[in-house]
């Protein structure tokens, strides 16, 4: 599974398939700063991905 | 019916949606959250394009700190509420619409009385919490949403159509943690306008509406990006109320 990290890298993960919850704690990512796409699409934590998914992971803002 | 001067004024912009589109613009009433760097952007673009009634509301006094983004306040209004601050900008701008300043906290227990009359709410707020109520308002009431947001050179936007879209909470299900966020003065213009834009397209029908799509604007690699999202089955907000939500109209359908 690919995954784009908020700084713009990009980061292989082999494993078995893991809620968004999970994947974002094993990658050290406060979950209430970032929003996560998963093949384009954002997702809720819940929701599971692995195999030849594609993560996206922004920081998205709330200033005004 | 557009008087001769109004005529005049919108001459370019009914060139994009006729003097029917522009008399739908001076029929909207909308509501501005809040005066800041997103508000200043918002309120400027409104008013110049001629919404009819602009409601702008804000409980903070202008500060020399504020004037690096904040266009709707000049040196001059050091020390004076940003509402009324807001206000003298805005009535210089186009002397033809109504403005109405408020100086008032938004909370959850004035926003349903402060949303009384305005057919559109405009996000300049600054603080998650606030969005929240403005989200809940939204679906409440089934008036449309305008979401943006911003920090340093990012920044990101959204259009909320109750019935129609999925809502503010589905998107962002938690608030993030409050911090002091950099602010730089374009990227409010960028995001304010594209708001503005939003708002142009639903009142007079045209174009295609941001509706489950989450622009998000990349100022230091000047690049623009967009996401797609759906209703969240289990929302907290929106997944008792969307289903009430059914019979909602457009505006500029009217």
């Amino acid at each position: 599974m690919m995954v784009s990290l908020p700084d713009g890298s990009r980061k292989e993960m082999a494993q078995e398939r893991a809620s968004i919850e999970e994947i974002l704690r094993m990658l050290d990512i406060n979950p209430e700063e970032v929003i996560v796409a998963k093949n384009g699409r954002i997702v809720p934590e819940d929701e599971t991905a692995g195999g030849c998914d594609e993560l996206k992971i922004v920081r998205f803002v709330h200033g005004g | 019916m557009l008087s001769e001067e109004e005529t005049r004024r919108y001459a370019r912009q009914t060139l994009l949606f006729g003097e029917e589109g522009q008399e739908k613009l001076k029929r909207s009433s909308v509501f501005i959250a809040g005066a800041g760097g997103l508000g200043s952007a918002i309120a400027f673009y409104m008013a110049a394009a001629g919404f009819g009634r602009i409601r702008i509301v804000d409980c903070d006094a202008v500060d020399l700190s504020n004037l690096n983004r904040q266009i709707l306040h000049a040196q001059i209004d050091l020390g004076r509420a940003k509402a009324l601050s807001a206000y003298d900008a805005l009535s210089g701008i186009n002397p033809e619409i109504e403005v109405e300043a408020v100086v008032e906290r938004i909370s959850q227990d004035n926003i349903k009385e402060l949303l009384q009359g305005c057919d559109l709410i405009m996000d300049g707020m600054d603080n998650f919490p606030v969005r929240y109520l403005l989200n809940r308002a939204a679906l409440e009431s089934e008036r449309p949403l305008f979401h943006g947001a911003i920090s340093g050179y990012q920044g990101q936007a959204t259009t909320i159509i109750p019935g129609r879209t999925a809502c503010l909470s589905c998107l962002f299900p938690r608030a993030p943690p409050p911090a002091t966020f950099p602010a730089l003065g374009s990227t409010c213009g960028v995001i304010g306008s594209i708001e503005v834009t939003e708002a142009v397209k639903y009142v007079t029908g045209k174009g295609r509406l941001l509706e489950n799509r989450l622009l998000l604007w990349d100022g230091l690699d000047s690049r623009l990006e967009e996401m797609a999202y759906e209703p969240n089955a289990s929302c907290r907000e929106c997944s008792d109320v969307s289903a009430k939500a059914v019979g909602f109209t457009q505006i500029g359908q009217r």
